[in-house]
């Protein structure tokens, strides 16, 4: 009941962020303006190249579908850390730990509100997908539960890792150290261009460390067609979604242990 | 023996800026108790360590030595929380919520039945004269309307402890008076009271216990009347005095100011006797004779004088 409440007044306090709400007004207003290629090539297509114009549809949707992806990314990781933060900053939280709260109960159900405030955005991106695939004329080939879950699982390692910081040190630092992990983890992909030689060990070693969200991004099953979707089974996308999840329970046990030593003001 | 409801005991409290290696002692060795039923004034300059303490004693920040008891439990104790009722300083809340909703926000993390929720929280708003800016945003509230809201939410689960910090910071005299008659009144149902302030006139009037703080260490404690002792002058308001009786008085170390209706003077207990014999023998009428106890103002400037640590 605690955690619940806390959690729908931080989504709440995140519906009352102008900051916030600017960046999802300015970020709506530039996939809009993706519309006009989409209508283009819905226009353009024939009986001929129909094949070809909805693999092109579809990848500028998934191309679309990766930048509010990027931008979800950094929403949660900034809910995380302000979510926290600010209540530090401004005293709130003394009364509220004044309450019979425990210190986990309460970074749990900030955890929550952010999470909460992430699964309304990623509803809004499963519409926009499905919205943007229709006025193209084309199909979506990727179950609605793949996009769901898939961005919901990555922001919950992003969130996590955020909040981790947050219990450390205020928010533009801890945006930073979120900021060089995201980094890190695009350099240490299997992708990745090869390193010096020398340095193969530690690429290594960062692989095995830090998360691999490049496992849980929803945007390349966007592009796919009927043929290729049967290569990722019900048991691949569960895998994934395990890792990830784990992942984030890991990482926010570490920042429960980490709040629960931390002063509740500046010292 | 009663177990206190606040007890530190040895607590010593140091921040250390680790990269400037500069270490303050904020609370050194304090020792004291504070007892149920009792009103316990918390005094001191600023800087002195008095927020330091509350935030121990509420779980904040953690004691570096020693040991801190609330209500019988370690700071910070869900089930110490779930009796104490605390209004920090400056209290702050999420400005886009109206009184109400602040309310019952608060209501529902006390983990009480939510049954009677919006009864207790009209009750509160009615008792801290919020009633009718209720559904006004916390954001368009003056500090003073915020400090009888932050009242408000520390009473509202019936708190067995009220710690406050500053509570009369930002109120107008009204609202002054407000929060003293409020005070009495836990008093009287048996609630036990600590808090700060720097109002040392109205905290004499309400509390039972003093406690006074100066550089981090605990310079007086006891409860108020042994504190400011028995009087130790006599206030003499006399019709009038000769200039023999004036040059004698001056020698007791006595002060005389003449006025409309008599003279008044001031001189040590001791010698109250023989100043009034000696005005009634020369004739003068004895109009009163009055004690005069110290004040905690007195005690306060004795113990701290003008000392301060930083802000």
């Amino acid at each position: 009941m605690k955690i619940k409440t806390l959690a729908f007044s931080t989504l709440e306090s995140f519906l009352h962020n102008r900051l916030l709400l600017l960046v999802l007004i300015l970020a709506i207003c530039l996939l809009t303006l993706t519309l006009y290629p989409l209508l283009q090539a819905k226009a353009h297509t024939t009986g001929e190249n129909q094949q070809a114009m909805a693999s092109m549809v579809l990848e500028l949707i998934s191309q679309v579908m990766a930048f509010a992806s990027g931008l979800g990314t950094l929403l949660a990781a900034w809910g995380a850390a302000d979510g926290l933060n600010s209540e530090l900053k401004s005293g709130t939280v003394l009364a509220v730990m004044a309450r019979p709260v425990k210190r986990w109960e309460f970074l749990l159900g900030k955890y929550l509100g952010v999470m909460l405030f992430m699964g309304c955005y990623v509803l809004v991106m499963l519409a926009l997908s499905y919205a943007m695939a229709g006025l193209a004329g084309v199909h979506l080939q990727v179950s609605p539960l793949v996009l769901v879950l898939y961005p919901l699982v990555r922001y919950a390692i992003y969130a996590a890792i955020a909040m981790f910081f947050a219990t450390l040190t205020n928010t533009v630092a801890t945006m930073g150290a979120v900021f060089v992990i995201a980094m890190g983890i695009e350099f240490v992909a299997p992708r990745s261009p090869a390193w010096m030689p020398k340095l193969a060990w530690l690429k290594t070693a960062l692989y095995y460390v830090l998360p691999s969200t490049n496992l849980l991004t929803e945007d390349r099953f966007l592009s796919l067609r009927q043929a290729a979707i049967k290569q990722a089974t019900w048991q691949d996308h569960a895998i994934s979604l395990a890792y990830g999840l784990d992942f984030a329970l890991i990482i926010v046990l570490f920042a429960m242990w980490s709040f629960h030593y931390r002063t509740l003001r500046k010292d | 023996m009663t177990t206190p409801a606040i007890e530190f005991r040895e607590v010593t409290k140091v921040y250390r800026k680790r990269l400037r290696g500069v270490e303050v002692a904020a609370l050194t060795n304090a020792t004291f108790s504070v007892f149920p039923g009792e009103v316990c004034a918390f005094l001191g300059p600023n800087g002195a360590g008095k927020t330091t303490s509350i935030s121990m004693l509420m779980g904040f920040f953690f004691a570096d030595s020693g040991d801190i008891r609330v209500l019988g439990y370690p700071p910070g104790d869900v089930r110490a929380k779930c009796d104490i009722g605390f209004l920090p300083e400056n209290f702050a809340f999420y400005k886009y919520l109206t009184a109400r909703r602040l309310l019952r926000f608060h209501y529902a993390l006390t983990g009480r039945s939510q049954e009677n929720a919006e009864q207790v929280i009209s009750e509160q708003l009615s008792k801290v004269k919020l009633t009718e800016f209720e559904k006004l945003k916390i954001g368009k509230y003056s500090r003073g309307m915020m400090q009888r809201l932050g009242v408000a939410q520390a009473l509202l689960h019936d708190p067995k402890l009220l710690v406050l910090d500053e509570p009369t910071s930002g109120l107008d005299p009204t609202g002054r008076k407000d929060v003293r008659d409020l005070i009495s009144a836990l008093r009287a149902a048996g609630k036990t009271v600590f808090l700060s302030s720097h109002l040392l006139s109205e905290v004499e009037q309400v509390c039972d216990r003093v406690i006074i703080i100066s550089k981090g260490r605990v310079v007086q404690s006891g409860r108020m009347e042994e504190l400011l002792g028995a009087a130790d002058r006599v206030e003499i308001l006399a019709s009038a005095l000769t200039e023999e009786l004036a040059a004698r008085i001056v020698e007791w170390g006595g002060v005389t100011s003449e006025h409309d209706h008599g003279v008044t003077v001031v001189v040590p207990v001791d010698k109250k006797r023989e100043l009034a014999e000696l005005l009634w023998q020369s004739g003068e009428d004895v109009i009163h004779i009055l004690p005069i106890r110290g004040s905690l103002e007195d005690l306060y400037m004795r113990t701290v004088g003008n000392e301060g640590g930083p802000s």
